[in-house]
């Protein structure tokens, strides 16, 4: 980070800000704007993307001249198995059933922690998923595949 | 005054209505009446509570995880529940802050001062016997300020054009965020992205298709419920995840014995629950952090007026009795407005509209008229709901005080789970689980650079009314932009919104607001 930024949460915060709204006035770039009085479909998009782009350009300007926190350590470890726990859910929710899913997401998301202990979170993944697989389909009355696709006849 | 009492007697009649269900084959296959709204009120206080005082989970969170199990059930009784979930959650967070220092969320943070002092002197009961009727004292109060501002407010609302409409939003959204912690200019940084993400999916005037780059799954839009989960479910446990080891708490270790106040407790703290609940009536309605605000503010002035202010941090029952009122009838006021002008106050109303939209219900002014049974079953819910946190939670504290004890590794895998099956269940669509798991990551990126979630998910929510209302006020005054200051009514709101504003930033009184927010922090 160079020496004239005194804030440097603030400043990528603002940046990462601008770069959104450049991006959200590029997505809807094709879209009609004003047509006569009435706003078309893309006016009001780009009038609060423009917005947006003013509000972060600001939140990196104090970024820069007021003494602000300095940037806080990403960590890879929770994000990483939190985020392939999900994955794996949506991709195998449909073929493989709550069931088979919903304990292996279960345990994938454990890998993000290094207190986990093995033995216990399978009990609980277990119990979790049983309790789940009540719950959902036979109590809320929402309907979802709970065994592997191949194994229903 | 008649009409008061009809419409809280409807009320009271929706929630004791009796609905015949017929019992399985295996039982008999017999019909039987079931008071169906009353046992939503009880699971939802009940469920509530339970979340809510499990660790790593906050009020928001809790609301937007059980969100899905309420979407299956009649709309009547799913907002009862929601309704429950959400007093049940404050509740669950007092029950955290008395006995392991670490509040809920933002409203109970005051209760930490003295509630753990007592905690630590043995009188974990008492105090959590004064909150839960402190709370009870209020909630009553607090039912009935809805009951009797909720019909002018209605007409009110209905006088106004959609120029007055847009500029009481964005009042409101001004009010949320200056009565909120944190930087004011990245909070409305966060509320204009929000309003962006809500524009994504079709337009509403004439269906082209805005920023969804022929995603099928985008073409409707983001769904509410994906995003409210993304960034305060799944960003929450990866933040957490962070802090790893700190998450185990440190519990009080005396045992709990005698529940109940003493003589002595009651004269101390009933003056105080009633200072309490008139402050946080008044803060409640006003749009934005309104109970937390409410619960410093009770704090402060009960610390003031004390003959003895020394005492308060060392587990004075009046530092309990007080903030807990106050965040209690401000929590319930806060309804006022998103019943009756349809605009959510803070985040967990903003997940009420969610809830509401989804079953096909536009919260707004002719709610209330067009489904008085919704509105005054909701409202009559919360006082019932009250009754039975105060009766079904004292007991049950025993059972509260083990649940603080599971430990965060296995607490957040289960969350994981729980919201991945919830999320697919509202549509049955895997992408939204994705998109839910991406929001995610976005949060804990916006937590990390100190922005807050919740005004996005103001900004969210009212995205699309304000963009409807932007759009007719300048088609009627054919594109004249000068129509937000030259109708009256619309003057005074968007001048009492600048206002407002150029306080904030104002450095003499920003100073006082952040002082507010650090008496906790000492």
């Amino acid at each position: 980070m160079p020496s004239w930024v005194k804030g440097p949460q603030d400043f990528i915060g603002g940046l990462v800000l601008m770069a959104l709204a450049v991006f959200a006035l590029w997505a809807c770039g094709d879209l009609q704007g004003m047509r006569g009085f009435s706003f078309g479909p893309g006016t009001a998009p780009r009038m609060f993307a423009a917005l947006l782009m003013g509000l972060g350009a600001a939140v990196a300007l104090v970024g820069v001249v007021q003494e602000g926190a300095a940037l806080q350590g990403l960590s890879w470890r929770g994000p990483v198995f939190v985020m392939a726990a999900i994955l794996f859910f949506a991709f195998a929710i449909r073929p493989l059933g709550l069931i088979v899913s919903g304990l292996a997401s279960f345990l994938i998301s454990a890998l993000g922690s290094h207190e986990t202990r093995w033995l216990e979170a399978i009990v609980v993944g277990i119990c979790l998923t049983i309790g789940c697989a009540f719950l959902f389909p036979y109590i809320l009355g929402l309907p979802m595949p709970l065994l592997p696709h191949f194994l229903v006849p | 005054m008649l009409e008061l009492f009809q419409n809280l007697g409807l009320g009271f009649h929706v929630v004791f209505q009796f609905v015949n269900v017929s019992l399985p084959a295996w039982l008999g296959g017999f019909s039987i009446p079931v008071p169906m709204n009353i046992i939503f009120c009880l699971i939802g206080a009940l469920v509530g509570t339970l979340v809510g005082v499990l660790p790593g989970i906050g009020t928001v969170a809790t609301v937007a995880m059980l969100l899905p199990i309420t979407f299956g059930l009649p709309p009547v009784g799913a907002l009862i529940m929601l309704a429950g979930i959400y007093y049940g959650a404050q509740y669950g967070g007092s029950t955290t802050s008395i006995l392991v220092n670490i509040p809920g969320e933002a409203t109970s943070v005051v209760t930490t001062l003295d509630g753990f002092q007592m905690a630590k002197q043995g009188r974990a009961g008492p105090a959590l016997a004064i909150a839960a009727i402190g709370s009870f004292i209020a909630g009553c109060a607090a039912t009935v300020l809805i009951a009797i501002l909720g019909a002018p407010l209605t007409k009110l609302a209905l006088a106004f054009g959609p120029a007055e409409y847009f500029s009481l939003m964005i009042l409101g959204l001004i009010f949320a965020v200056v009565l909120a912690k944190g930087s004011v200019l990245k909070a409305i940084a966060m509320i204009a992205l929000g309003i962006l993400l809500s524009m994504v999916g079709s337009d509403i005037e004439t269906g082209a298709s805005r920023m969804s780059f022929n995603v099928p799954e985008l073409a409707d839009g983001l769904g509410f419920a994906t995003v409210a989960m993304g960034v305060f479910g799944f960003a929450e446990i990866i933040r957490n995840l962070d802090v790893g080891a700190g998450m185990d708490r440190n519990l009080v270790q005396q045992k709990i014995t005698g529940l109940m106040p003493t003589r002595k407790d009651m004269i101390e703290s009933l003056p105080a629950i009633g200072r309490g609940t008139v402050l946080g009536s008044i803060l409640g309605i006003l749009p934005g952090g309104g109970a937390v605000i409410a619960s410093f503010a009770a704090y402060t002035f009960e610390k003031k007026i004390a003959k003895d202010p020394s005492r308060f941090g060392r587990g004075a029952i009046a530092g309990v009795a007080a903030p807990e009122s106050a965040n209690n009838a401000a929590a319930q006021t806060s309804f006022i407005p998103l019943l009756t002008l349809g605009i959510p106050p803070n985040a967990v109303m903003a997940l009420m509209v969610g809830a509401m939209t989804i079953h096909g219900i536009v919260p707004g002014p002719q709610v209330m008229q067009k489904q008085p049974d919704l509105v005054w079953g909701m409202i009559a819910s919360m006082w019932i709901g009250n009754l039975m946190l105060i009766i079904i939670n004292l007991p049950m504290v025993g059972i509260w005080v083990r649940l603080l004890r599971v430990p965060y590794r296995l607490m957040f895998p289960s969350i994981v789970v729980f919201c991945a099956i919830g999320i697919y269940s509202i549509n049955n669509a895997p992408v939204d689980v994705i998109l839910a798991g991406i929001f995610g990551l976005v949060g804990y990126w916006l937590i990390k650079h100190d922005f807050e979630p919740a005004p996005l998910l103001l900004g969210m929510v009212l995205g699309p009314l304000m963009e409807e209302n932007l759009r007719r006020a300048l088609l009627i005054s054919r594109g004249d932009w000068s129509v937000f200051i030259t109708r009256p009514l619309s003057a005074v709101l968007i001048a009492a919104a600048t206002a407002l504003l150029v306080l904030a930033v104002l450095p003499t009184l920003r100073k006082k607001r952040d002082e507010v927010f650090v008496e906790s922090e000492g």
